[in-house]
């Protein structure tokens, strides 16, 4: 009965291995194409814009599409007051029941700010980490790189040493000399 | 003996009104989750802080009072649709409260244009047309109101709360496709009306 379980957790976890392989697989050339779809058939292809340059249908479609998404930027470009947030909670909570409304986590809410994203907030640090990164590979690699080179060196020259005394004084003596 | 089964009873009341405000918490933990980017959208879709102020309290109202006080089942779904469509509706409400006074203003005088979005302004200022920023964004805004429903949500929850395809699809029950066909087709009308509005200004 055991030896059945185990079977079919293999086979599960082997399925689920190739399961998960083939998504890999699918998720890899779905982004080859959209690639390659964007390079040969999005705005930016060359006879696109070739094309662009010669119609004006769609020069005109090109522009009312591109007002829009202006428009959008616009959108979101706009600043609104920093205390928006805690002036909204406020008005909400005000409606809520007593208890809600009392409670310390509505105090916290009702002077809580917009807080920047935590990607945002790393963001600024992310050169410096960069740099310190790249100093600790260099470290690490120099160090490596170092102690091979020495002990690469260290066994060259203990071969040179024996050959040498090997010709010179015999095998039998070499081999004395250098196993002690 | 009558005082025993007074206090017994305030006893129970309070026990229960507990256990129904603990029930309700999950009101504040959500405020607390997507607040910030239910202000964010509906002060894109709104452009006023007193607007966003109420449609954000109707929005929790609603959440608190939605089956009996009960939890729905995707919170962070109900919670951006509803807001979405509070500001919208107020945007409508808006929209033809101006038209009447647009109206009301073209009866009443000829020299003066009032324009769709309401600003009073002479004829040499309506020249400028989209440059006007706050125009394009006034003229955005009512045309996003005027979307169909299906369309007016993905753009709303993609471009105005930036939320990822993967999430506009879970948020309106469709796939990530569908969304992206959607916001397509709704970008495509968009620049439709925004044009017949700059021609019509001009």
């Amino acid at each position: 009965m055991t030896m059945r379980i185990e079977l079919r957790n293999r086979k599960d976890s082997s399925s689920y291995k190739t399961r998960n392989q083939n998504g890999d697989k699918c998720r890899r050339i779905r982004a080859r194409l959209h690639k390659a779809i964007a390079n040969h058939l999005g705005l930016e292809a060359i006879w696109v814009q070739r094309h662009v340059a010669m119609c004006p249908r769609c020069q005109h479609r090109l522009a009312s599409v591109g007002r829009v998404n202006l428009a959008f930027e616009l959108l979101k470009s706009q600043p609104h007051s920093l205390d928006l947030l805690s002036r909204a909670n406020t008005q909400a909570i005000g409606v809520l029941k007593r208890t809600l409304r009392e409670g310390p986590k509505a105090d916290k809410l009702k002077t809580k700010r917009p807080e920047p994203a935590l990607a945002e907030k790393c963001s600024k640090y992310t050169h410096s980490t960069a740099n310190v990164a790249a100093c600790l590979a260099i470290l690490l690699l120099t160090k490596f790189g170092v102690f091979s080179c020495m002990d690469k060196f260290q066994t060259q020259g203990q071969k040179a040493l024996k050959q040498y005394y090997a010709s010179q004084v015999g095998q039998d003596l070499a081999d004395e000399i250098f196993v002690a | 003996m009558t005082d025993n089964t007074v206090s017994c009873g305030l006893v129970w009341d309070l026990v229960v009104s507990q256990s129904v405000d603990q029930s309700q918490r999950w009101v504040l933990t959500t405020m607390q989750r997507h607040g910030g980017e239910l202000v964010t959208m509906l002060w894109r879709i709104l452009g006023n802080e007193q607007d966003v102020c109420d449609a954000y309290q109707s929005t929790f109202l609603r959440l608190a009072h939605c089956e009996a006080g009960k939890r729905p089942k995707h919170t962070k779904a109900y919670v951006f649709r509803t807001a979405s469509n509070v500001a919208v509706s107020m945007l409508r409400r808006k929209m033809a409260e101006r038209n009447r006074l647009a109206a009301a203003a073209d009866a009443g005088t000829t020299t003066v244009k009032v324009q769709d979005t309401g600003n009073p302004r002479g004829n040499e200022a309506s020249v400028d047309g989209d440059l006007h920023t706050k125009d394009l964004q006034d003229n955005l805004r009512l045309c996003i109101a005027r979307l169909p429903e299906h369309l007016r949500n993905v753009v709303t929850l993609r471009d105005l709360a930036e939320l990822p395809y993967r999430q506009v699809g879970k948020v309106l029950g469709i796939s990530a496709a569908t969304a992206r066909v959607y916001r397509c087709k709704a970008i495509r009308l968009l620049a439709l009306w925004m044009n017949r509005e700059k021609r019509r200004e001009q």
